[in-house]
Parts: structure tokens; C-alpha cells; sequence
């Protein structure tokens, strides 16, 4: 088909224009016409061809759309009408009679969300530091990368029983909070050593320069300079992390816990981040006869919690493409 | 400027250590979970673990189920979403209007937001039901848990073959149109050619999400611990089968459990290795 084309053009460039008499007899003969309807074939089904994949892409891509209009509107339709009311929200669950609220859960993924964040941005932006300033490309850089890559892909589940090994047991924290946060702390490092590297490398490197040219050293320019001139970038990574942390079942369940009555009072107290709860309450459901309820109403609660999340990471990144441009 | 040039050193060790922090993590868990597995490993023998009876109160521990399990659902997620999600990202770098595009992003990007719990609720309340009146059959099983995962390397793949797409220099495009080639000829036949090894990878990162995927799986596919007998009956994977049974076992069947995560521990390391070789591949060809 391409070897066709190509010949048809040519065919085409080399040929000039039919004069009036040669229009009158219906071209300059035989061969030449039937190149030509060839070629008019061919484009034609070209056009075609391109026609059809345009829709086709089209429909992808409005499909896809419409898949993720009907999971959040279902979600959210579904827990605004049946569940979710203040009763609900600041209510205290219940294991087996109906009518449980989630409050404690609400507690339990803040907290948990605050605790890995304490622990997950001082490593991940202080390793990225590392990276992009003071790193040189060698095997320090590439053993560091082949780190982070491998922590990303290792699946949830997996830090989860890790988790439950290291600092459940082995360390003796128990189901707790902090147990938690240090399992999900090493499960986010990676997207905030990517978010953050990715940060200090938009900011120009004509700041770098000029601080240094004014005789700071590199520390009193990452400091001074740098983190300042990215840090929104840095906000927009952790704001989609606590997105994550909060949506984050599998590595929770056995290291946090997946229900309680009361509110977490330590971090070393259990806990049941939402989450986890939505499991428990699929898992145990029949106990109480109004555990669909809970579990819609929880789980819009939840996806509503990582929507306004989303809304806020993309403020902050615009603030920071604005700052950027402002200076370029 | 002494002291300053010391804290410079110190700074830059500290620094050093925080970074590592990432390799002691990769090794502190292969190390973890290779020790939990070692009970199973000696006491159970790999004939035993790599053969397809799951039934801990006889003693049979084999793991190749979930195995089968793990691999038809990932296949399955890849056949639904991998078409959509390349094509959503040739929408997004190739035709789509200024409005468009950044609608279809905001989605992409919320669809990576939708915590996998919620999908899988949303799968056993509305989607096992549908399958069930459909089928006349339990309903959950590989066609669930392959469209929930289908749903949800979408991002994963979207994004990264974006990057691709946009990598592949503006004036092959540019050549190929002023050629006389269609919009959808250039697509075919030059840009989607030049981001291919990018767009491999873009697909293995969404098959080691599909293969990691584990809570919207876990409420769409069980319960049972045989090969289904189709698409529409319940089985297991290896992430579904940890998290179902790791809370009430012990002792080997516990160990077993960590075969489990060790498996899945060596696939992810496969497909790290494997997404290296792709992406030198792409260097050396780009020299």
C-alpha cells in the first residue's frame, strides 16, 4: 500500500496539465487514466480511512469520559440520598445495631494522612534535594533510581503484610496509627522524590547561578532560593499523596485496622481509616442490616474528601506555573 | 567560611542517607518477605506450592490459582484499557481541541484519584449484579475484575504514553503531512512507530498495576479458591488471596501467604528489569 502511493505520486508530479484538446478526448490515454483513478482511489480511501479513525478516537476518548461520569455520579448520587447527613458524618459507628455514623473513620484517615505526610516530605524532599543538586550521574544515582522505581511498583498488598511484619510485630507498635504511617510514608516516597525533583528542576537555573555568583554555597541556595521558588510544586505533590494515603486500603488493613468506636487518641493507638472501614463493612456486612447504607455513604464521603483534594493540588500547581512564568 | 564549608559536608552526607532511604526500603521488604516465606519454602517444597490444590487443612498450598488468577485478570484489564487508554492519549496529543484536551486531562487525572476501594464498591453494588442477570451466573470472577482493572491502568498508561507521543520530534509530523499523508497516516505510520518502545512501557507500568491492583479486585472476584469454570465464576488472585486469608491464618499457611508476596515481589522486579532494557533500547536508538 505505501509502495503504491508512492509510485502514484510521482506519477502524478511528472505528468502536466491535460490541454483543451486532450480534455476532449478523455485524457492522454489509457495508462494515464487509469493512474489517475488509481490515485483518486487511493486518496479517497485515505480520507476515508482517516475519517473513521478520527471518530473512532473521538469515541475512545468520550467513552472513557463517560465511564468516569457515571462511577463519581453514581458514587456521589447514591451516598448524598441515602447516607450522607450530619448524623451520619459525626455519628459513632456501630457494630451491630443500624443507624452507625463514621466520624472516628473521618478521625482515624486524617490523622493517618498527617503522620505519613510528617514522615514522607522531610525524606522524600530531602532525598530529591540529594538528586537534583547534589547528586553527580553515577552508580550513587542510578542505585537510588532503581530504588524508588522498584518501591513504586511493589503492590499495596504487599507493603501491607511488610508492614505488619516490620512494625506491627517486629517493632511491637501493634495495629496503630504510626505503624501505618511508616508503612505508607515508604509507599509514597517515591511519588514525593518525583513530584519534588521535578519542582526544583522548573525552577531556572539562572537562579542558581546568580546565588551562587553571589558567593552562597549550594545548601544556602537549595534553601534559600530553590525550595522557596518550588515549594508550591512541592505542595501539589504532597496534596496528591494525601489523596492517596487517604484512598489507601490495602497496605492499611493490616496495620492500622479497619474499625473502632472511638476516635484515635495517639499515634499509637489503632485506628480504621475510611478506606479500610469500607472493607470491613463489606466483609462483615450481614451484622448490620444497614451496612450497604454505610458503605455508600462512606465511600462518597471518601471520593468527595479525594475530589476536593484534587481541586486543591491543581490550584496550587497553576499558582506555581504563574510564579514560574512570571519570571521567564 | 570554614564552618559553612563543614555544614556544606554534613549536609550533603544527610542528604546522601535520605536518598538510600529508597534502597533500604526495596531491600528491608525483600528481605521481610522472603524470611516470612522461608517455613513454606523448606517445610512445604515448591512441588507442593506450585501445584493448583489450595486447601491449608489437608496441607496442600498451591499457589498456582491465583497465579492463573493474577495473569487472566491482568490480560483481561489490558485487552479492555490498553485500547482506550492509547487512544485517549493520541486524542489528547494529536486531535483534540484546546477545550477538549483539557477536559479529557482533568478526567484522566481524576480517574487516578478514585481510590481503588470505592471502584470495587461501586463493581460489587452495581457492575456483579449487571454480569450476574446477564449471564445467569455468580457474577464475580475474571470478567469483573478485568473490567474494574481495564478502568483503572487507564491513567497509568494514558500518561506515560503521552509523554511518548509528545517525545516523537514535531517535524516527523510536520514531514509526514507536508508528504501528503492523512492526519490518521501520520498517527499510523510515523508517530505511533517512533514512541513504540515508550508506549511499551506505558503498557508494562499498567500491567504491574493491573498485577498489584488488589482491594477493587478483592470485592468482584471471589469467593473460591479453584480455576473458574468461566469468565463469569469466582476465583482468586495472588493479592486477593493475602489480603482475604492473611488476617485469620498461621503458621505455614501464613508462610504461604508470603510465597504469595514473594511471587508477586519477583514480578514486579521482572517488570522493573524489563522497562530498563526497553527504555536503553529507545536511547541507543535515539542516538
Amino acid at each position: 500500500m505505501k509502495m503504491d502511493l508512492d509510485t502514484d505520486m510521482d506519477v502524478e508530479v511528472e505528468s502536466p496539465p491535460l490541454d483543451e484538446e486532450e480534455k476532449a478526448v478523455g485524457g492522454r490515454s489509457d495508462v494515464e487514466r487509469r493512474m489517475r483513478e488509481r490515485i483518486e482511489r487511493t486518496e479517497r480511501r485515505a480520507a476515508i480511512c482517516d475519517r473513521i479513525a478520527t471518530v473512532v478516537i473521538w469515541g475512545l476518548a468520550l467513552f472513557g469520559l463517560g465511564i468516569l461520569a457515571f462511577i463519581i455520579g453514581t458514587i456521589l448520587v447514591r451516598g448524598l440520598t441515602t447516607a450522607l447527613t450530619p448524623g451520619f458524618v459525626f455519628g459513632k459507628p456501630e457494630a451491630i445495631r443500624e443507624g452507625g455514623g463514621i466520624w472516628p473513620m473521618i478521625v482515624s484517615s486524617f490523622y493517618l494522612a498527617l503522620l505519613t505526610i510528617a514522615i514522607a516530605i522531610p525524606l522524600g524532599v530531602g532525598a530529591a534535594i540529594y538528586m537534583a543538586e547534589f547528586a553527580r550521574e553515577g552508580w550513587v544515582t542510578r542505585v537510588v533510581r532503581f530504588g524508588a522505581d522498584s518501591l513504586s511498583t511493589v503492590p499495596s498488598v504487599v507493603f501491607g503484610i511488610f508492614g505488619m511484619v516490620l512494625f506491627v510485630i517486629y517493632f511491637g507498635l501493634g495495629y496503630s496509627l504510626l505503624a501505618g504511617a511508616l508503612t505508607l510514608a515508604l509507599l509514597n516516597l517515591p511519588m514525593v522524590m518525583r513530584t519534588t525533583e521535578e519542582a526544583l528542576k522548573a525552577v531556572p537555573c539562572s537562579y542558581r547561578e546568580a546565588s551562587m555568583g553571589l558567593g552562597a554555597t549550594r545548601w544556602e541556595t537549595v534553601k534559600k532560593v530553590l525550595l522557596p521558588s518550588a515549594m508550591p510544586g512541592i505542595t501539589t505533590g504532597a496534596v496528591l499523596t494525601i489523596g492517596r494515603i487517604v484512598g489507601e486500603s490495602a497496605a492499611v488493613i493490616y496495620t492500622v485496622g479497619i474499625f473502632i468506636r472511638k476516635v484515635p487518641t495517639s499515634p499509637l493507638s489503632p485506628a480504621a481509616p475510611m478506606a479500610a472501614n469500607i472493607w470491613h463493612t463489606y466483609t462483615e456486612g450481614a451484622l448490620v442490616s444497614d451496612w450497604m447504607r454505610v458503605a455508600n455513604g462512606e465511600a462518597a464521603f471518601l471520593l468527595l474528601v479525594v475530589l476536593v483534594l484534587n481541586l486543591l493540588a491543581r490550584l496550587a500547581a497553576n499558582r506555581f506555573q504563574k510564579r514560574l512564568g512570571a519570571v521567564k | 567560611m570554614q564552618g559553612a564549608i563543614g555544614r556544606e559536608w554534613i549536609v550533603k552526607k544527610v542528604l546522601f542517607v535520605l536518598a538510600m532511604m529508597t534502597v533500604l526500603g526495596i531491600v528491608l521488604i525483600i528481605f521481610f518477605v522472603a524470611k516470612e516465606s522461608v517455613p513454606a519454602l523448606t517445610d512445604v517444597g515448591l512441588g507442593n506450592l506450585f501445584s493448583s490444590t489450595w486447601q491449608p487443612k489437608t496441607g496442600q498450598y498451591g499457589i498456582l490459582v491465583f497465579i492463573t488468577g493474577t495473569l487472566a485478570t491482568t490480560a483481561g484489564g489490558l485487552i479492555l484499557g490498553a485500547p482506550l487508554a492509547i487512544g485517549s492519549a493520541i486524542f489528547l496529543t494529536q486531535m483534540a481541541p484546546r477545550r477538549a484536551r483539557s477536559i479529557v486531562t482533568r478526567g484522566v487525572e481524576l480517574l487516578a484519584g478514585v481510590p481503588s476501594i470505592v471502584l470495587g464498591w461501586l463493581g460489587f453494588t452495581v457492575m456483579v449484579p449487571w454480569i450476574r442477570d446477564l449471564t445467569n451466573s455468580p457474577g464475580t470472577g475474571v470478567l469483573a475484575a478485568s473490567i474494574l482493572l481495564g478502568i483503572m491502568i487507564i491513567p497509568t498508561i494514558t500518561t506515560i504514553a503521552i509523554d511518548a507521543l509528545e517525545a516523537v520530534p514535531k517535524s516527523h509530523q510536520e514531514a509526514s503531512l507536508a508528504m501528503g499523508a492523512t492526519r490518521w497516516q501520520t498517527i499510523r505510520r510515523v508517530q505511533v512507530p517512533a514512541a513504540k518502545s515508550g508506549l511499551l512501557v506505558a503498557i508494562i507500568l499498567g500491567m504491574g498495576r493491573a498485577i498489584g491492583e488488589t482491594m477493587a479486585v478483592a470485592l468482584v472476584i471471589g469467593p473460591a479458591s479453584s480455576f473458574p469454570s468461566s469468565l463469569t465464576s469466582p476465583t482468586h488472585t495472588l493479592t486477593t488471596k493475602i489480603l482475604i486469608e492473611m488476617g485469620e491464618s498461621t503458621g505455614v499457611q501464613r508462610s504461604a501467604l508470603f510465597v504469595m508476596g514473594l511471587v508477586l515481589l519477583l514480578i514486579a522486579m521482572a517488570l522493573i528489569i524489563t522497562i530498563r532494557l526497553v527504555s536503553r533500547e529507545r536511547k541507543v536508538a535515539a542516538r
